[in-house]
């Protein structure tokens, strides 16, 4: 067994740049809507989660490296990931049919 | 395995001697030792709380205890049985001890991590033992901590949720150690289908450890802040939901009985293809439906609050969901059932609690399908015949297996055997003392006995006095095996390496194991784990 | 002893591989952790909307914005310090990780000038100005101080952390062959900034 090899890929400094620039872009995207767009209650508030699940997958893939880490890594997330999705689903599902 | 292959090496208890080569110890095995004698001492502590409790309920009417006292025993009997004893049982000290032999292997992946979840029980205990003397004494919410009851009740909540966080914390950990261990360390060549059943067991056991555990201990600590400061989320007094806390305790604690019962599956599955002499039938199939088991069991907590004021339309959905557990359960027995048809069964006492364990189960499971089913849980919820189905399934269950497990691997860790004779005679107190104990109490809850108080009707006193004799017996039993293996255990005949013939891994190694497990190079056989040679088919 | 026969897949061996498994099921009961605090604030949103946006209209967006672009910042910095350490420039990787510390800090302060506004409006949970508030209200400065008080918690946390690899990678103990508790510290790190990053619209941007 190999145990002392990461044989991993080295992240680039130009590649995490680039990560933080399109979160911090989406950061501003998220506050502007949220400012400037007026108040449009859910929808703001649906829009503001959707750019949050897109910088975190953006940290996930790139920051805590998942697009380059074995598919077992990805797996397990979208495992965790999903559970979490239904304990979400189901509670709200008894409080949207009381 | 004959002595002469190898020169005597020193077995894991001569390595080192002394209490802090035992507290500090890094060896898988002996940190499953300390498991085994703290989980078993807090059995003894629970099973005193129990004995106390059926007392009082012997006649209607108080007997031995007031109705304050009566709700702090059946408290602490639940806490200390759920989070002290059968949620670390099987996986802390029988995964600990065998899953790193099981597998061939040294020890598990973090080894300190280890010894610091072994710690992390014993300072949940002491948080739990420490509810005795502090404030108004133990909680007497019931194990459930239910909210808004567990926010304004004046006893010693607070710490009882603290104990069970820390407790929670040890078990997480102690799941994160094992899925490492079998991810990384298997022997060379041991692919996942190559693992015996009962590591399988532990891997589902172990994930349900890791994502279950984690909401519990939020909920835990937020009904902590609402005690501490007097505000917070659950109090309908304040705007909070307490139906959102039972979500949330349930979301842990329905996937925590899969916890209880996989790992129990995974000893029945070892002890039924040794006694039968022959490998396991449907090896994938078990294996996966213990997967199956943990993921199912994740989306079915609702059926245990379909009287708590949920929505209908969530509650037929939860029913639905909780059938579909059965599947994998089912699947399980009949893969047993399977193995011991035509195989040259040699009656021994473990298999004689495997066997007990098959029965108590399918009482225990079937009437939870009772309970499952939307209409019937209506009627029984919160009466004696919930009480019934989880002791059996627990106790009868998970409870046997462990005893089970106690008597097929006492060779193994001490390199002694037991006296049979009253090995024998204990397992018949114990399993006649149990079904005396807890079948009335179905019958009891049909009639309409609710659970929880200390007092009850006179039509019910008949069946309670019953279920209470069949306590007395069941405890003179546990008393007679604990006596019995601990002379053994001091005096018992030297064992030889493989005294079953075993056909599994950890059967190859001398008894008590060597400091690192093994000699040399574990040699994996042909036609998977349950193959391994032994004196009949060498 | 004589006896020197160790098996290969030890696990008293040093595992890089391992130790990253270990760290992301650590991860994932992290995750889980503030999913029941997320689960928590789902239902009582959707049944106190108007009072969560009420209330959400005291929060600073802008403080929250910066901390926002502080703790993205430092993301960055120590995912470039492990680039850094397996490129064998130690003290590139040093440095960066003292940037992400002091971001840690800067978070901090502002999260303390958030919090102390809050006080000095009586807001925070058993102060008299909050009591006399409508429930929903309630609930959320509740949950604001619950989730934003055990984030910054993980935020205290992954600075030791990453003071701790500092010191290691000085002594050389952790170093261009061998990273895993960089690594490590890494994935905290970036969970910590994860969780932020639902934290910051679910209470400040709600409008």
């Amino acid at each position: 067994m190999d145990n002392t090899n990461h044989q991993e890929h080295i992240s680039s400094y130009a590649e995490l740049f680039g990560t933080w620039a399109a979160l911090i872009l989406l950061t501003f995207l998220t506050v502007f809507i949220s400012v400037f767009g007026g108040d449009l209650h859910t929808l703001t508030v649906a829009m503001a989660l959707f750019i949050a699940s897109v910088k975190a997958a953006v940290v996930g893939f790139y920051f805590m490296h998942l697009k380059y880490d074995k598919k077992m890594y990805r797996l397990m997330m979208t495992v965790v990931l999903s559970l979490f999705t239904f304990f979400l689903f189901m509670v709200i599902l008894d409080y949207l049919t009381r | 395995m004959t002595a002469a292959t190898t020169v005597e090496q020193p077995n894991f208890f001569q390595a080192k001697r002394g209490l802090f080569s035992w507290i500090f110890t890094l060896d898988h095995k002996r940190i499953g030792l300390l498991y085994l004698y703290s989980v078993g001492s807090f059995f003894l502590v629970g099973l005193t709380l129990g004995l106390l409790m059926r007392l009082e309920l012997l006649n209607p009417g108080k007997d031995i205890m007031e109705a304050q006292t009566y709700n702090q025993v059946f408290t602490l009997h639940g806490v200390i049985m759920i989070f002290l004893f059968i949620i670390p049982s099987i996986p802390a000290v029988f995964g600990n001890f065998f899953l790193p032999l099981m597998i061939g292997t040294d020890d598990v992946a973090f080894p300190r991590l280890n010894l610091f979840s072994w710690w992390l029980y014993v300072l949940g205990a002491l948080f739990a033992l420490s509810t005795l003397v502090f404030g108004d004494g133990p909680a007497d919410t019931g194990w459930t901590f239910y909210a808004p009851y567990s926010v304004n009740t004046t006893t010693n909540v607070s710490l009882s949720v603290m104990a069970a966080l820390v407790l929670g914390f040890s078990s997480i950990l102690t799941g994160l150690n094992f899925i490492v261990t079998i991810h990384r360390l298997r022997t060379p060549g041991m692919g996942f289908n190559q693992m015996p059943l009962f590591a399988w067991s532990l891997y589902a056991t172990s994930w349900i450890q890791l994502l279950a555990t984690p909401v519990i201990g939020i909920t835990l600590l937020m009904i902590f802040a609402e005690r501490t400061f007097g505000v917070g989320l659950f109090d309908p007094s304040i705007g909070g939901d307490p139906i959102l806390y039972q979500h949330m305790f349930w979301i842990y604690s329905h996937p925590a009985v899969y916890i209880m019962a996989l790992p129990a599956m995974g000893i029945v599955s070892e002890l039924i293809p040794t006694f039968a002499q022959r490998t396991i039938f449907g090896y994938k199939a078990i294996a996966y439906s213990s997967m199956a088991i943990a993921f199912i069991g994740y989306f079915v907590w609702g059926h245990h609050m379909f009287t708590s004021g949920m929505s209908g339309p969530a509650a037929v959905i939860f029913s639905i969901l909780t059938f579909m557990v059965a599947i994998p359960t089912a699947i399980k027995v009949f893969n047993w059932v399977a193995t011991l048809y035509k195989g040259s069964i040699v009656i021994e006492i473990p298999l004689l609690f495997a066997l007990a364990f098959i029965f108590n189960f399918l009482i225990g499971g079937l009437t939870g399908l009772v309970l499952g089913a939307l209409a019937a849980d209506v009627h029984v919820h919160d009466t004696y015949f919930v009480v019934g189905h989880f002791h059996y399934v627990m106790f009868g269950g998970t409870g046997f297996a462990f005893m089970g497990a106690m008597h097929y691997w006492f060779p193994k860790i001490w390199g002694k055997m037991y006296n049979k004779l009253w090995a024998g005679i204990a397992f018949a107190f114990v399993f006649i003392g149990f079904n005396v104990l807890y079948f009335p109490m179905f019958i009891l809850g049909i009639m309409g006995m609710p659970r929880r108080y200390y007092d009850y009707l006179p039509e019910f006193h008949p069946l309670n006095m019953i279920s209470t004799y069949g306590s007395w017996i069941l405890a003179a039993g546990i008393v007679i095996m604990i006596v019995n293996l601990i002379v053994s255990k001091r005096k018992g005949e030297k064992a030889a390496a493989n005294p079953w013939n075993g056909i599994t891994l950890e059967w190859q190694t001398s008894s008590p194991p060597p400091l690192h497990n093994f000699d040399k190079m574990p040699e994996l056989p042909e036609g998977g784990p349950y193959n391994y040679p032994n004196a009949k088919n060498a | 002893m004589n006896h020197t026969f160790t098996l290969p897949n030890s696990g008293h061996n040093f595992d890089a591989k391992a130790s990253k498994l270990g760290m992301w099921l650590f991860l994932y009961t992290e995750l889980l952790l503030f999913g029941g605090l997320f689960l928590v604030y789902m239902v009582y949103r959707y049944l106190n909307q108007e009072a969560f946006l009420e209330a959400s209209y005291e929060l600073n967006v802008w403080m929250g914005g910066i901390n926002t672009v502080i703790l993205l910042t430092s993301s960055m910095t120590i995912a470039m310090s492990i680039t850094a350490l397996q490129k064998g420039d130690k003290k590139l990787s040093v440095t960066l990780q003292w940037i992400t510390i002091a971001a840690a800090l800067a978070f901090l302060v502002i999260k303390y000038f958030e919090w102390g506004a809050k006080f000095e409006h009586g807001l925070f949970p058993g102060m008299e100005h909050y009591n006399s508030l409508p429930v929903g209200e309630r609930l959320y400065y509740y949950l604001y101080f619950f989730m934003t008080g055990l984030h910054a918690l993980h935020v205290i946390v992954g600075g030791v952390f990453i003071m701790v690899v500092i010191k290691k990678v000085e002594n050389g103990s952790v170093n261009q062959k061998r990273y895993s508790l960089l690594e490590n510290s890494g994935l905290y790190w970036h969970l910590v900034d994860l969780i932020w990053i639902y934290l910051f619209p679910l209470f400040y941007l709600i409008h």
